[in-house]
This record gives C-alpha cells, sequence and structure tokens, in this order.
C-alpha cells in the first residue's frame, strides 16, 4: 500500500512532497512532488506539475511530468503537458497532448 | 500534606455555602458553594455538586458544575458528568466525558494558585437567602497552619466534628474551614463564629513557601 | 489508536498523507484524512480526522466530523462529533465538538467550546457566560 494515498473524495489545492511514494485517486490542483512511485488512478484529477521516480498515469493530468526512470500513461488517461523520462510508454487508448523529451 | 480522614472537609449535599472556603484540607463538595474554594489540599466536586466560582487546590476532580476557574498545582481532571463555565489550568489537565466552555492550559502552570484568590469574600446577596440549609460543614481538623490558605486571615482551624450540614441561619460571609468568617459582618442572626486564635507567626511564611 | 494504519474507509475516498510526507495547502472533501505526515494548510473534511503519533498539522481551520490526536496540531477545531487529544498529543488552538476529551499525557492550550448548559443555580443556559473569559492572551 502506497505511502501516501489521496482518496477519491479529497481534493488537496497546494503542494505535496513525499520522500516515498504517493498514489492519487482524488483531485490535486498545484504540485506534486515524490521520491518514489506515483500513480494518478483512474478518475482522479491532476493540474499540477509532477516529479518523481516512476509515474504511472490512468486519470487526467494536466501538468509538466519529470521522472526519474519511466512514465507510463495507460488507457483511459488524459495528459496534456510535456513528459520527461528516461522511458515513456503511452498506451493504445491514452490520450496525450505534448512533448515528450527522454533525452536524459 | 497528609491526607487523613480527618483532614477531608464535606460539604454535604444539602449545604449551600455563601462565602470562600480555605483551609489546609481536601474538600469533597457535595453541595452548592458561592465563593471562591482555595483550599491546600485535593477538591473533588461531586456530581451533584455545584460550584458557582473558582477553585484552588492541589488536584480537583470535578464530576458537578463549575461557573469559576479551576486552578491545581497538580492536576485537573474533568468526568463524565463535568460541567465547567471557566478557565482550567495545571500542569496534568485530563477530561473525560467532562464538558468545558473556557480556556484550557495544561503542561507548565501560569495561574497557579498562589496568593491569588482575590477577596470575593463578599457573600452575594444569596439568591434565596432564606435557603435554610446554609451552611458551612466541615470536619474539619487539620490542624497545621494555613497551607495554601491565602486568605490573609488564615488560622488553624479547631477540630470540628459532623461532616453534615450544620442549619445554620443564612449568614453570609467568608468560611475559613474550622476557621472565623473573614470579617464580613458578623451573621446578625447566627451561631457566633467559632473562636480562633490569631494568625501565627510564621503561618504566612508557610502561606508562601506552599505556593 | 494513533498508529499508522491503512486509510479506514475501504472505500478508498479517504486519504493518508504518509510519514514522509509534507503538505502545503488547502485539503478538503468527503472521507477521513490520516495525517501522519506534516500539513501546513486548512482542512475541511466531511469525515475523521486523525493525527498519528509523529503527524503535524498546522491550520487556521480544521473542520471534520470527529477529530483524534496523536500528534501535534496548531490551529483552532471545528468538529461536528467528539474531539479526542490521546497521550502524547501536543495542542495548541482553539477546540470546538459535540465532547472533548483530553488524556492525561496529552499537552493543551486553547480555549474549549462545547455546547451543554449550566444548572439553573449557577446561570443556566448562557453561551455569553464563557466566552468572555479566558481569552488565550488572558493570563491571570
Amino acid at each position: 500500500m502506497a505511502s501516501t494515498v489521496i482518496g477519491a473524495g479529497i481534493t488537496i489545492e497546494g503542494e505535496v512532497t513525499t520522500d516515498e511514494d504517493v498514489v492519487v485517486a482524488g483531485t490535486l490542483r498545484g504540485k506534486l512532488s515524490a521520491k518514489e512511485g506515483v500513480t494518478i488512478e483512474h478518475g482522479a484529477t491532476v493540474e499540477a506539475d509532477v516529479t518523481g521516480g516512476s509515474l504511472v498515469v490512468a486519470g487526467a493530468l494536466t501538468g509538466n511530468v519529470t521522472a526519474a526512470e519511466r512514465v507510463d500513461l495507460q488507457q483511459g488517461s488524459r495528459v496534456i503537458g510535456n513528459v520527461k523520462a528516461a522511458r515513456v510508454t503511452i498506451a493504445d487508448g491514452a490520450q496525450f497532448k505534448g512533448n515528450v523529451d527522454m533525452d536524459v | 500534606m497528609a491526607s487523613q480522614a480527618s483532614n477531608l472537609s464535606v460539604i454535604g449535599r444539602a449545604a449551600r455555602v455563601h462565602g470562600r472556603v480555605t483551609g489546609a484540607v481536601d474538600l469533597e463538595v457535595q453541595g452548592y458553594v458561592e465563593g471562591d474554594i482555595a483550599v491546600g489540599g485535593d477538591v473533588t466536586v461531586d456530581g451533584g455538586g455545584m460550584v458557582g466560582a473558582n477553585v484552588h487546590g492541589r488536584r480537583l476532580v470535578v464530576r458537578g458544575a463549575v461557573k469559576g476557574d479551576l486552578l491545581a498545582t497538580e492536576s485537573v481532571s474533568l468526568e463524565e458528568g463535568a460541567r465547567v463555565v471557566g478557565d482550567v489550568r495545571a500542569p496534568r489537565v485530563a477530561i473525560a466525558g467532562g464538558l468545558v466552555r473556557g480556556y484550557v492550559q495544561s503542561g507548565d502552570v501560569q495561574g497557579a494558585p498562589r496568593a491569588v484568590v482575590r477577596a470575593v469574600a463578599v457573600a452575594r446577596p444569596a439568591p434565596a437567602p432564606a435557603k435554610a440549609p446554609v451552611s458551612m460543614s466541615a470536619a474539619v481538623s487539620a490542624p497545621q497552619a494555613s497551607n495554601g490558605t491565602p486568605a490573609k486571615k488564615v488560622a488553624p482551624p479547631p477540630p470540628v466534628s459532623a461532616p453534615t450540614v450544620r442549619h445554620v441561619e443564612p449568614a453570609p460571609r467568608a468560611i475559613s474551614l474550622g476557621g472565623s468568617g473573614s470579617g464580613a459582618p458578623a451573621a446578625k442572626h447566627g451561631p457566633p463564629p467559632p473562636v480562633v486564635p490569631a494568625l501565627k507567626k510564621g503561618a504566612k511564611g508557610a502561606l508562601k513557601k506552599k505556593a | 489508536m494513533a498508529q499508522a494504519r491503512t486509510t479506514s474507509r475501504s472505500d478508498g475516498q479517504g486519504a493518508r498523507i504518509g510519514s514522509a510526507a509534507r503538505v502545503r495547502g488547502r485539503i478538503h472533501g468527503d472521507g477521513d484524512l490520516l495525517v501522519e505526515g506534516q500539513v501546513e494548510g486548512d482542512l475541511s473534511l466531511r469525515g475523521d480526522l486523525t493525527i498519528a503519533e509523529g503527524g503535524s498539522v498546522k491550520s487556521k481551520a480544521v473542520e471534520a466530523q470527529s477529530v483524534t490526536i496523536g500528534g501535534t496540531l496548531e490551529g483552532d477545531v471545528s468538529a461536528s462529533g467528539p474531539v479526542r487529544l490521546v497521550a502524547g498529543a501536543k495542542v495548541r488552538g482553539n477546540l470546538r465538538g459535540s465532547a472533548v476529551a483530553i488524556d492525561d499525557g496529552a499537552r493543551f492550550s486553547g480555549q474549549l467550546d462545547c455546547a451543554f448548559d449550566l444548572p439553573a443555580e449557577l446561570g443556566g443556559a448562557s453561551r455569553n457566560d464563557g466566552s468572555a473569559r479566558g481569552r488565550p492572551a488572558t493570563r491571570r
């Protein structure tokens, strides 16, 4: 279980910073910065720049993403923003608009 | 201060006290007190007890109603049934089931019950002065002087028996447990207050030390 | 009680701020919130708030159903249900709730505001009676 979980009914407006991992199933507007994995679940709404060790997105994300390792945009995800990571996967059915930079 | 049975004063269920209550004693309030309580020992306000002024003591346990501040040198515990409107200050405060409206502070105590009991010695004109059982009641037999009694006139209370209500005529005066009334006009119609020796030398010193 | 645990609502409504996490901003919504890390900002929850030992909240306004504090809280709390400070809690602020419990070993300074009436002999029902006394600035 993730160390920090923002459930479906919760909205955070501001900055979230953690040394561990985060799962967002609710709403986050602001900034998200984690040292480990970030998961944005289906149904989640994130309007923030996101930094993490790795990132898995199944929900809606508007903002720039930077991951140390990899970024996975899953089916059903909707991402608007630039993605920068060593590896990027965009699944069939994911909607994405932005730049991809794998030149890390 | 030892808490022998003989050091326990009780204000009985049917008692009504109009005036301050002081003494180097433990006190149990089952009745009604309208006047500051400032004792050197522990104070318990029972479920049916009511206090309409401040309470100073070492450890306070409240299960009844208090309209006034609770200031303790050791601890305050508000238990089921307690209803307090006033401030609560003590190194340790526990509230379990009690209801409070006021400022509460535990940890460092700034409002320690030093000689701060200002004279609220005035008897309020009791709303129903002729409540038959006025009283005072107290089985006091703390022979030592005045620990923790900030009142100016403090006297070692002579032993008094009967921890029950005595039917004393309404005599609004400060009550020093076992001691004399603190100078309020002597009751016109009441038994004369017990005669007590004057303030002993050094008692004041003991006062300061206790505080 | 105030130990690390998973979100209490299994429907996933609530949130948990882990011990390594810091949030600066406003948190609101349905569900419970468990704070094991640090939160700086206002909280407005339709569920229960728990501040675990080691967790801290600094806020101007905390609203929740019930509030249980084992860690640190600085700010005013307004709960529709009970507020409870367990041993180890350090709280500064004004608390309002249906009932307020402070365990021995908890440290608290601030106003308590429970809804109740004194017996008639002591003045009876009056919300004005206590509120004028003992403002935090008042030290006697």
